[in-house]
């Protein structure tokens, strides 16, 4: 995950490239006129970046463990299944939740130092939605990978892809007020989707 | 004696093929069991539903008195499973994958593990995914002999092993178990290593059990006998005592648990006539043939 918050770090530092190079060539009165008016979007880029995050650790956490059926050694150690698919669950939600709070931080640092924080708010009401994207995308991973049956994998990934694009339906400022609560408890509810998975594994499912 | 495992009237298939009906098999304190069969005879099935990754269509298996598909995390402590292959968080090396299985086990022993490590040629921080398959069957039984289970389950332990790691893993395994007064339930496609190592045999077949007793009285009542038939052509019909028959052109493997006097007085009665009539003796792997059949 080091080398996805770097190049994470790198992408959000990119936007404040380009949004000093706007106010730099098209002027600071052109740059309020579009975010204020025109719903210009100064870190539409950013939309994908927590999203990958959840992938990449989603992959790299779970898939490892189908291979050859490793998942049977962590079913095997004495704690209850449950639990131990909750802890491996948990522990890559730190891992995801310090690697945003660095990536969140930094964006809210270089967008103060651009703009008035009402402006600032709205951005961060808006990147919200992405990050809990990335924290679903995440949890759906352990759903569709612990999966045993290919065509259920299959089933699952194309509901997962049209959930997911829940979160990321809109970048104008501020456009997810409202929502993110709701997509909050999405979130949280989703984050125990793999525990189906893994009840479905220890059944015997293929 | 205790019942270590005990499956009563497993019934499984996998969609409609069936893969047994009715099983039952009980293993005793102490003993060391070997489950032998053909591909596809349902050998890792069993193992499968008694470590709860296989929830049977009915009967159950019963671990230390508790049902496979939830054991509680005291018994699975008292359980050591070699997963098919040697199985492990190969991302890690000898090292760290110690110190990861320690924090599960109050009674980890770490010293029969450092003891099978100091036989391997490794690196201390070599992981074991470029180890080669017979050092990481040992760093996967040595993880085994310090969680100090009482019962072991190993899933064709010889798997992927040249012959020097299958008689070091076999020797190794089977001091320790009548030292420790442990339990073992084991299958492995290579039956000749089994002779060396268990006390009881389950010969499984296609949907069915063909001999479950101790390897000693197998193998003392279970018989070859050859001889030739003069006339090529004869019918040698099915008799009871007859368990297998196997025959090319005129000469003739009969496989049976009765005696020799029986064998000859059947081929009497029937009148059969036949010649070089001779018991052959058996390795452990010729009575599994002569039982199941080559095909």
């Amino acid at each position: 995950m080091a080398g996805y918050l770097l190049l994470g770090l790198i992408a959000v530092g990119m936007i404040f490239i380009k949004v000093q190079h706007d106010f730099t060539f098209s002027g600071g009165k052109n740059m309020w006129n579009g975010i204020l008016f025109q719903y210009y979007s100064y870190f539409s880029s950013f939309k994908f970046i927590p999203l990958a995050g959840g992938l990449i650790l989603g992959i790299s956490q779970f898939f490892p463990e189908t291979v050859e059926k490793r998942i049977k050694l962590t079913y095997h150690l004495p704690v209850n299944e449950n639990k131990i698919l909750l802890q491996m669950m948990g522990y890559g939600t730190l891992i995801l939740a310090a690697a945003y709070i660095v990536l969140f931080v930094f964006f809210w640092a270089m967008s103060s130092s651009f703009f008035p924080k009402e402006i600032v708010f709205d951005a961060l009401t808006s990147i919200t939605p992405w990050f809990l994207s990335g924290f679903t995308t995440y949890y759906l991973i352990g759903l569709i990978v612990l999966e045993p049956i290919w065509r259920y994998r299959f089933f699952y990934l194309i509901v997962s892809a049209f959930f997911i694009t829940i979160y990321l339906h809109s970048a104008v400022n501020g456009a997810y007020i409202t929502m993110n609560f709701t997509l909050a408890i999405s979130t949280v509810i989703s984050s125990i989707a793999l525990l189906f998975s893994g009840y479905r594994f220890r059944k015997g499912e293929q | 004696m205790n019942k270590v495992i005990e499956c009563k009237n497993l019934t499984h298939y996998y969609g409609k093929k069936l893969v047994y009906e009715n099983l039952n098999i009980h293993l005793e304190e102490g003993r060391i069991l070997g489950l032998l069969g053909k591909n596809g005879a349902g050998k890792s099935t069993t193992i499968n539903i008694m470590n709860g990754f296989l929830q049977p269509r009915s009967g159950e298996c019963l671990i230390y008195g508790e049902n496979s598909q939830n054991l509680t995390p005291e018994t699975k402590k008292r359980i050591g499973f070699l997963i098919e292959g040697h199985v492990q968080y190969a991302f890690m090396n000898i090292h760290q994958i110690e110190k990861f299985y320690s924090g599960f086990y109050e009674n980890w022993q770490p010293e029969p593990y450092w003891d099978l490590m100091s036989k391997l040629k490794v690196t201390p921080k070599q992981k074991i995914s470029t180890m080669s398959c017979g050092q990481r069957s040992q760093v996967a039984l040595g993880l085994i002999l310090a969680q100090d289970p009482d019962l072991l389950i190993l899933d064709d332990f010889s798997m992927g092993l040249d012959p020097g790691y299958r008689r070091l893993f076999i020797d190794y395994l089977r001091a320790y178990a009548k030292e420790k007064n442990k339990t073992i339930f084991t299958t492995s496609h290579i039956i000749q290593d089994m002779e060396r190592l268990i006390d009881d045999v389950l010969v499984m077949d296609y949907n069915r059990v063909l001999a479950q007793m101790p390897i000693a009285d197998f193998m003392g009542n279970f018989k070859q006998f050859n001889f030739e038939v003069e006339n090529e052509n004869v019918e040698l019909a099915d008799a009871d005592f007859i368990v297998n028959l196997e025959r090319v052109t005129n000469q003739v493997e009969l496989f049976t648990y009765d005696t020799e006097d029986t064998v000859k007085a059947y081929l009497k009665n029937k009148g059969i006539a036949h010649k070089n009539f001779k018991q052959i003796e058996m390795q452990l792997e010729d009575a599994f043939i002569g039982l199941t059949g080559k095909y």
